[in-house]
C-alpha cells in the first residue's frame, strides 16, 4: 500500500512537470537575460570565462550564500560529530608501504599547485574557486589514506578558512564604500581582458573562496577519518 | 542612509571570522551573536522610517535589475529583520550562560548563521538566491537540534533533515521550472511575466514551491518532523527555530504567492488549510503531557491561525497576520526560554513535574503565564490586539463561511486557553510531591532576556496603534503587486 502511495505520488509529481516542459522550448534560448550575459559578460566584469561573469559578477551574491552554505555544512558536522563520545585511541592502523608513502608525498604538493592554478585561473579557463578548492582536498585526503600519520593542523585550516571568508565580506563592503556604493561591486580596474591580472575583485574572490573551499573540505575529511578510527 | 545589505554582510563577516575569535579566546565567540544582533537592530530600526515611505531596492554588484540580483527592503522585509534581530539578540543573552557544555564555539557559530540565513530569506528579490538563504536556515537549524548529540535530538534531527531535503528539492524544482519558464530569477521580472504562459505550467511549480517551503513554514499535512525536533532541541534553540524558523518560513510562502505569482485563486485552499492546521495543532498539544511538545504543537496552531488570516486576503487581515507572527515570536521565545529553566530545575519534561514551580522559581513562572496569557489572546498582552484584528477581519467580510471558519478557529483558541491554564494552574495551584518548597532564582542573564521579551509583550499589548499602523502598510507591500514589480524594475 506505502510502496503504491509512493509511485502515485511520484507519477503525479512526474506527470505535472511533464505538463510544465512542453510549455519550455528545448535547445531556443529563451531567454533574454542570458543573451545578455553572453554579449555583456566580458566588458561587464572583465573576466574572459563567461561562467565566472555571472558566479562571480552577475550572481556573485548567491556564490556568498553558497559559501555560507558549506561552511554551515562543515561546521553542523563538526558540531554534531563532536557530541558522540570521543574516546581518543591509538590508530592501530599498520603504515602504508614506503613505495605509497612515498608516492603520497610526492604527489601532495603537485596536486595542491594544480588546485591553486584553477582557483587562480578562474576568470580565464574553466574552473574557479570551488573546484580549485576540491581537487586541494583531494590532496589532504590522499595523504590521510597513504600517510596515515599526518593530520591536518587544525587551528591553522580554522584560520584559512576564516580568512578566505573574511576576505569575501570584506571586498564585498569594501564595494559598498568605494565605488558607486553597491555591496560586491567591481571596485578595482579590470585591466586588460584575459590576461593573469585583470577582472578587478573576480581573481581575488576565487583565491579567497579556493583557500576557504580547500581547507574547509580538508577539515571535513578530517573529522570523517577521527570519526571512523 | 544605511544599506540593507548590511544586515546580511556584517553578521555574515562576523560569523566567517569567528573560528579566529576562538583561537584568540574560547570565551570571546559566544559574544559575538549580541553583537552582530545590536548592530542589525539597530540598521533595522533607522531603515524602517525610510522603508515605510518608499522601499528601497539594493542592488548587489551595480548591474540593474533582473540582470544583478536585487535586495527588496520594503516595510515587511525590514521588520521582519528587525524582529528576527531583537529575538536572536535576546535568545543570546539567554544562551550565554544556558549553553555551558558540548561544542560552545560551534553554536554560537551556527546560531549566527541561522539568523543570517533567516535575514537573507526576508530581504532578497531573487528566488535562486532565497533558496540559498533558505538553505543556510535550515541546514544550521538541522544541526542545532542534535546539539546535545542524545539519543532523541539525533533522531529528531534525522527526521527534520530527511523532510526538509526534500522539501529543498522539491523548492529547487520549481525554481528550475521558472526558470525554464520565464529565463529570469528576478522575483518582480517573474511576476511582471506569469500571465504570459498557461495556467496548468504555472500551477506545477507553483505547488512545488508552495510545498517545499510549507515544510519548513509547518503548514499541516508537512509539518510531522516540527513536535520532534522543537523539543529535544537545547530550549534556546527551540525558542529561535519556533519564534523565527517557521515564521520565515511562512514569509517565503506569502511572498511567493503573493508577489511572484499572484495565485488568487489557492487563497480558498489556503484558508482551510490553515483551520486544519489550527484545530490539529491545537488538539495535539492539549494530549501532550510533555511541556516541549505541547509548546511545539502549540506553535502549529499558531501558524495555522496566521495563514488563516493571511488567506482572507485583505490588508487588515494581512495586518492581523503579521501582528499575529510578532505575537508569536515574542511570546513563545518567552515561553520556551521559560520552560528551559523550568525544566532544568525539575530535570523533567513532564508538565506533572511542573507542580508548585510558582513557589520554586516565582519569577520564571511569572514569564511563563504571561507568555501563556500572551499566547491565547487575553488583555493587556500582546496576543489580544492581534487576535482581535484577525477576528475583525474575518467578521467584516461578512460572508458565512469566513463566519464559519473563524468560529473554527476560535474553538481552537479555546482549547488552546484550557491547555495553558491546565499548566498555569499547575505550576501555581498544585503542591509539589517530593522536594522541599526552597526558592531558587534562575542566573541573572536569562531573567534579563525573560524581563525585556515581558516587557515588550505588555507594552505593545497596551499600545498597539502605532504597530498596528506600521503593520497594515507592510500589509499593502505584501497586496501591492504592481507597486513591487515597478519599484524593482524601474
Amino acid at each position: 500500500m506505502r510502496v503504491f502511495l509512493s509511485l502515485l505520488a511520484l507519477a503525479v509529481i512526474a506527470l505535472g512537470i511533464a505538463m510544465t516542459l512542453t510549455d519550455i522550448p528545448f535547445g531556443k534560448p529563451k531567454a533574454d537575460i542570458a543573451t545578455h550575459y553572453v554579449e555583456n559578460g566580458r566588458e561587464d566584469t572583465g573576466a574572459v570565462n563567461i561562467i565566472t561573469s555571472v558566479v562571480l559578477g552577475y550572481r556573485g551574491f548567491d556564490t556568498l550564500g553558497e559559501v555560507a552554505v558549506l561552511f554551515v555544512a562543515a561546521m553542523g558536522l563538526g558540531a554534531v560529530l563532536a557530541t558522540g563520545t570521543r574516546t581518543p585511541k591509538a590508530n592501530g592502523w599498520e603504515p602504508a608501504s614506503l613505495v605509497l608513502y612515498t608516492g603520497c608525498r610526492f604527489l601532495f604538493p603537485l596536486i595542491v599547485l594544480f588546485g591553486a592554478y584553477i582557483f587562480i585561473h578562474g576568470h580565464l579557463t574553466p574552473g574557479g574557486g570551488f573546484q580549485g578548492g576540491a581537487i586541494i582536498a583531494s590532496a589532504f585526503l590522499l595523504t590521510y589514506l597513504g600517510c596515515r600519520g599526518r593530520r591536518v593542523h587544525e587551528a591553522w585550516s580554522s584560520a584559512v578558512e576564516s580568512l578566505g571568508g573574511l576576505t569575501f565580506v570584506v571586498l564585498g563592503l569594501a564595494g559598498l564604500t568605494a565605488a558607486g556604493h553597491y555591496f560586491l561591486s567591481a571596485f578595482l580596474p579590470a585591466g586588460t581582458l584575459g590576461q593573469l591580472f585583470s577582472g578587478g575583485i573576480i581573481p581575488l574572490i576565487y583565491i579567497a573562496i579556493g583557500l576557504k573551499v580547500g581547507s574547509e573540505l580538508a577539515g571535513v575529511i578530517d573529522r570523517l577519518v577521527e570519526e571512523s578510527q | 542612509m544605511v544599506s540593507p545589505v548590511l544586515l546580511i554582510a556584517v553578521p555574515l563577516g562576523l560569523a566567517f571570522a569567528m573560528p579566529l575569535i576562538a583561537l584568540i579566546s574560547r570565551r570571546l565567540p559566544r559574544f559575538v551573536p549580541l553583537v552582530a544582533c545590536a548592530f542589525n537592530l539597530i540598521v533595522a530600526i533607522r531603515l524602517i522610517p525610510t522603508v515605510l515611505s518608499a522601499p528601497v531596492i539594493q542592488r548587489i554588484g551595480g548591474f540593474s535589475p533582473p540582470f544583478c540580483i536585487n535586495l527588496f527592503a520594503g516595510p515587511v522585509g525590514v521588520m521582519f529583520a528587525g524582529l528576527i534581530a531583537l529575538a536572536g539578540l535576546v535568545i543570546a543573552i539567554y544562551a550565554l550562560s544556558y549553553i555551558r557544555t558540548g561544542p560552545t564555539v560551534r553554536y554560537h557559530m551556527l546560531y549566527m548563521l541561522l539568523l543570517v540565513g533567516a535575514t537573507g530569506v526576508v530581504l532578497t528579490g531573487d528566488v535562486f538566491n532565497l533558496f540559498v538563504f533558505f538553505e543556510v536556515l535550515c541546514i544550521s537549524s538541522y544541526a542545532l537540534v542534535a546539539y546535545f548529540g542524545d539519543r532523541n535530538g539525533l533522531e529528531a534531527a534525522a527526521k527534520y533533515l530527511i523532510q526538509g531535503a526534500v522539501g529543498s528539492a522539491l523548492l529547487l524544482m520549481g525554481i528550475g521550472l521558472l526558470y525554464g519558464l520565464f529565463g529570469t530569477l528576478n522575483m518582480a521580472d517573474i511576476a511582471s511575466r506569469i500571465g504570459s504562459v498557461s495556467d496548468i505550467s504555472v500551477f506545477v511549480p507553483l505547488a512545488l514551491i508552495v510545498s517545499g517551503l510549507g515544510v519548513e513554514a509547518a503548514i499541516f499535512p508537512l509539518n510531522a518532523w516540527l513536535p520532534d525536533a522543537h523539543s529535544s532541541a537545547p530550549s534556546s534553540i527551540s525558542a529561535i527555530l519556533s519564534g523565527i524558523a517557521i515564521e520565515v518560513g511562512l514569509y517565503a510562502v506569502v511572498r511567493m504567492i503573493f508577489t511572484v505569482f499572484g495565485a488568487t485563486s489557492i487563497f480558498m485552499f489556503l484558508l482551510f488549510l490553515g483551520v486544519l492546521t489550527v484545530l490539529m495543532g491545537e488538539l495535539c498539544a492539549f494530549a501532550q503531557t510533555n511541556i516541549k511538545r505541547m509548546l511545539a504543537y502549540s506553535s502549529i496552531g499558531q501558524i495555522g491561525l496566521i495563514v488563516f488570516a493571511f488567506a482572507m486576503a485583505s490588508t487588515i487581515s494581512l495586518a492581523g497576520g503579521l501582528f499575529q507572527l510578532l505575537t508569536h515570536t515574542l511570546s513563545k521565545a518567552l515561553l520556551f526560554l521559560a520552560a528551559g529553566y523550568m525544566i532544568h530545575r525539575s530535570g523533567s519534561m513532564e508538565i506533572s513535574s511542573l507542580n508548585g514551580m510558582g513557589r520554586r522559581m516565582p519569577l520564571t513562572s511569572l514569564a511563563f503565564s504571561f507568555g501563556a496569557f500572551s499566547i491565547v489572546g487575553l488583555p493587556p498582552f500582546i496576543g489580544f490586539p492581534s487576535k482581535f484584528l484577525i477576528v475583525r477581519s474575518a467578521l467584516e467580510k461578512q460572508q458565512t463561511l469566513f463566519t464559519l471558519l473563524l468560529g473554527f478557529v476560535l474553538l481552537g483558541t479555546l482549547v488552546e486557553g484550557a491547555y495553558f491554564f491546565r499548566v498555569v494552574q499547575a505550576i501555581y495551584f498544585k503542591k509539589s510531591g517530593d522536594e522541599p518548597a526552597s526558592r531558587s532564582l534562575a542566573p541573572a542573564l536569562p531573567l534579563i532576556s525573560m524581563l525585556i521579551l515581558a516587557v515588550l509583550i505588555i507594552f505593545v499589548g497596551i499600545y498597539p496603534q502605532p504597530v498596528a499602523d506600521a503593520l497594515s502598510t507592510a500589509a499593502s507591500d505584501l497586496l501591492d503587486r504592481a507597486a513591487y514589480i515597478g519599484s524593482v524594475l524601474r
